[in-house]
């Protein structure tokens, strides 16, 4: 049969982001795919490095859009250890519970995104107003729905509003209440399986040529390699939790760990409200002279967080002036969204390959930047 | 813990003949190597555990005329990043492939070329352009790039009248 | 009553606007990160579909198309593609501040800096990014305005079409997109 040269985005309601696969299928059998990424290069690197390292603030929750706060942590913890500021006590629970929702909420948008490609439209109406309620919960934070420009340099931007720990055990209490609900409906639902299940397979040996982390990695060799439990920041060698791991990688177990995932954020969640110190300063204020123009000692340092794609992490050069010499960005879903698409994408068909995108996590952004 | 740590790295300095240095962070070391001996230290490296390689990257440092490769590299065991750096020349950089050790490098290979014109022996799809289509000057990252002259010429700005119109309110007591 | 509004419209038009307006099919194209916001206006928490507009994959069966954030050279290059695919009357609806002046990428080298210079623009959504409260009123002025017969930024195109290529020419060296495996 004649081979036809598809192209799966970047127009395409299965594909997430501005991204594009182009394909030789052969009927509807993929028989090479190539990424095109670039579509959403803006130039990030270069920009930065003509900023102040305050003004840098605005732009690096853009990098990822759906999961901005990881960016404003690399970035915090990377001055942070350069400048060896001490983050005070209150700001670092403060963190922590912003990232575990921002966790809930592009997990909400993964479940809800798997509706797409396997035709459950359902899944997609629930999962996105299931996450409306968390962006409520941010906006109630940090004033912004999406681009929270929180967590800054030294600490958290503000304190927490009055009021807001009962707002966030209300939606956290709703979230867990309807959460069995939606692994009956989606993770358990007939069509779901038939699509999902023994699918985009991803074996251990893939997992470490592409370099592929996060759940991923995890779902594959079952390992607990989790940033946040190998390497802790902020506090979270202070909290339990637990790591949900397999040994088998397709894409229901990979749906089925951002699942638990999700109960293991709540369980965090509810613990820094606990065990946070009630008052107290958020933010150290390091710079000397104008809190605009600091300066940032001279180094270098690179800075990791578990992001739900896998290892995020910012390194960052400074040669001891007002603006970043340099900051290069790794994105969690470099691996397998460029290099994992390229190889092992052949043998599938054609509506597996948004499959892939949403069940990996491609984050088209922070590839392009 | 810190004990094994501190071992583990000197066995690691014994057995290259190089140098650990800390960083500001915590669980973090660099290794400054010379850009011929990068690849056997990347294959000790990986054989004593950094299996995956998060990031490699570049950085210009116009005013030694050096542009310098960082391979950051993870050890999932101990959560250790080594950052393994080497300088290259700036007029004429050219760097022999780490595909063969860690394959998920061929992308930030291709990258690292766009972005700063590295070139990449043995590795044959370095070449081909990535993220920018039709790019028609220097590479971008490079620190002589100036990004704002570039697109005040290519991409015209709107013009935004600054016409502030001015009241006179008389106050009457 | 709605005071029809003639312009220069012939009456089969003024028919016609009346009920484009009430059914519009938004071409699904994520271009810039102000589609994050697209879900939640298009699904049940502030519902688009009460206005008569629902999503469209094909550029071919739509009539608005959302330029929704910054535009990078690679992706203006399909964006006109696909609106010059899309067939009359079409309307473009920019979001944010980068499509009106670059906004915070407005030295970037690989993004535009205004929208209007190579497509033209029906309405402007201000915000960075814009809420699904702005979306959803800019939604109701575009109904009102192709219901007035002002929207009529497709026959803009057509009048100055050389204005417009050359404007894409002078940024974009050339908009046919190239085979894009590079081999």
């Amino acid at each position: 049969m004649k081979e036809v040269k598809l192209f799966l985005g970047p127009q395409h309601p299965g594909m997430h982001g501005n991204y594009s696969v182009h394909m030789y299928v052969d009927g509807d059998m993929i028989k090479k795919a190539r990424p095109t990424p670039g579509f959403l290069h803006r130039g990030f690197e270069k920009l930065m490095e003509r900023r102040l390292w305050m003004g840098n603030l605005a732009l690096i929750p853009r990098i990822c859009v759906v999961e901005p706060d990881i960016n404003e942590m690399v970035y915090a913890m990377g001055i942070e250890a350069l400048a060896g500021v001490e983050v005070p006590e209150r700001a670092h629970w403060i963190r922590m519970m912003i990232l575990e929702l921002g966790r809930l909420a592009i997990h909400m948008m993964a479940i809800g995104g798997i509706g797409g490609p396997t035709g459950m439209y359902t899944a997609t109406y629930w999962g996105i107003a299931q996450r409306d309620l968390i962006l409520d919960l941010f906006e109630k934070i940090t004033g912004a729905r999406i681009y929270h420009m929180y967590i800054v340099p030294g600490g958290v931007r503000k304190d927490l509003p009055e009021g807001i720990l009962e707002d966030v055990t209300k939606v956290l209490d709703q979230l867990e209440k309807n959460l069995p609900e939606y692994e009956e409906l989606i993770l358990r639902h007939p069509i779901i399986h038939a699509r999902i299940k023994d699918n985009i397979m991803l074996p251990e040996s893939v997992v470490w040529e592409l370099g592929v982390t996060g759940i991923g990695m995890r779902s594959a060799t079952g390992t607990e390699n989790d940033l946040r439990k190998v390497k802790p920041y902020a506090r979270y060698d202070q909290v339990e939790f637990d790591v949900p791991t397999a040994t088998y990688s397709d894409a229901l177990t990979r749906m089925q760990l951002k699942y638990q995932e999700m109960h293991q954020s709540i369980r965090i969640i509810r613990q820094v409200m606990e065990k946070m110190p009630k008052e107290g300063p958020v933010r150290t204020n390091f710079s000397a002279g104008s809190a605009l123009r600091f300066t940032v000692p001279e180094g270098m340092v690179y800075t990791a967080v578990e992001s739900s794609r896998g290892e995020y992490g910012y390194f960052i050069v400074s040669d001891g002036k007002e603006q970043p010499y340099r900051i290069a960005v790794r994105g969690a879903s470099y691996p397998q969204g460029l290099l994992g698409i390229e190889k092992y994408l052949t043998g599938y068909r054609i509506d597996d390959a948004s499959i892939w995108m949403d069940t990996m996590g491609v984050c088209s952004p922070e590839i392009d930047r | 813990m810190t004990n094994s740590m501190s071992n583990w790295i000197e066995t690691l300095e014994k057995d290259l003949g190089v140098e650990v240095l800390d960083s500001p962070a915590k669980l973090q070391y660099f290794i400054d190597v010379e850009h011929t001996n990068v690849h056997q230290t990347l294959a000790y490296l990986r054989h004593v555990g950094f299996t995956q390689m998060s990031l490699l990257s570049c950085i210009d440092w116009i005013e030694q005329g050096k542009f310098q490769l960082i391979c950051i590299l993870m050890n999932w065991e101990n959560g250790v990043h080594m950052l393994v750096r080497t300088m290259l020349d700036r007029e004429n950089p050219e760097f022999t492939t780490i595909t063969d050790i860690y394959p998920g490098a061929v992308y930030y290979e291709r990258e690292i070329h766009e972005f700063f014109g590295v070139h990449f022996r043995g590795n044959p799809t370095y070449q081909k352009p990535l993220f920018l289509e039709r790019w028609d000057d220097m590479p971008p990252l490079r620190k002589d790039f100036d990004p704002q002259a570039y697109s005040d010429s290519k991409f015209p700005r709107r013009e935004h009248p600054h016409v502030f119109k001015t009241k006179v309110v008389e106050v009457t007591e | 009553m709605h005071e029809v509004q003639k312009n220069d419209r012939s009456l089969w038009e003024v028919v016609g606007d009346y009920f484009r307006a009430n059914s519009i099919w938004m071409k699904w194209y994520c271009t810039g990160c102000g589609a994050i916001e697209m879900p939640p206006t298009m699904t049940s928490r502030f519902d688009m579909e009460q206005l008569g507009m629902g999503p469209m994959a094909t550029p071919r069966q739509a009539d608005v198309l959302l330029i929704t954030g910054y535009l990078s050279t690679k992706t203006l290059r399909r964006v006109i593609y696909s609106y010059e695919q899309m067939q009359d009357p079409k309307y473009v609806v920019g979001f944010g501040s980068c499509t009106l002046n670059g906004g915070i990428y407005y030295d970037s080298y690989a993004t535009i800096n205004q929208l209007d210079k190579y497509l033209p623009v029906d309405l402007y959504i201000a915000g960075c990014m814009p809420r699904p409260e702005a979306i959803m009123n800019s939604f109701g002025e575009l109904i009102e305005m192709i219901k007035k017969g002002e929207a009529k930024g497709w026959k803009h195109y057509k009048e100055n079409h050389e204005w417009y290529k050359a404007n894409q020419m002078d940024s974009l060296g050339e908009v046919i997109i190239h085979d894009e495996f590079h081999e």
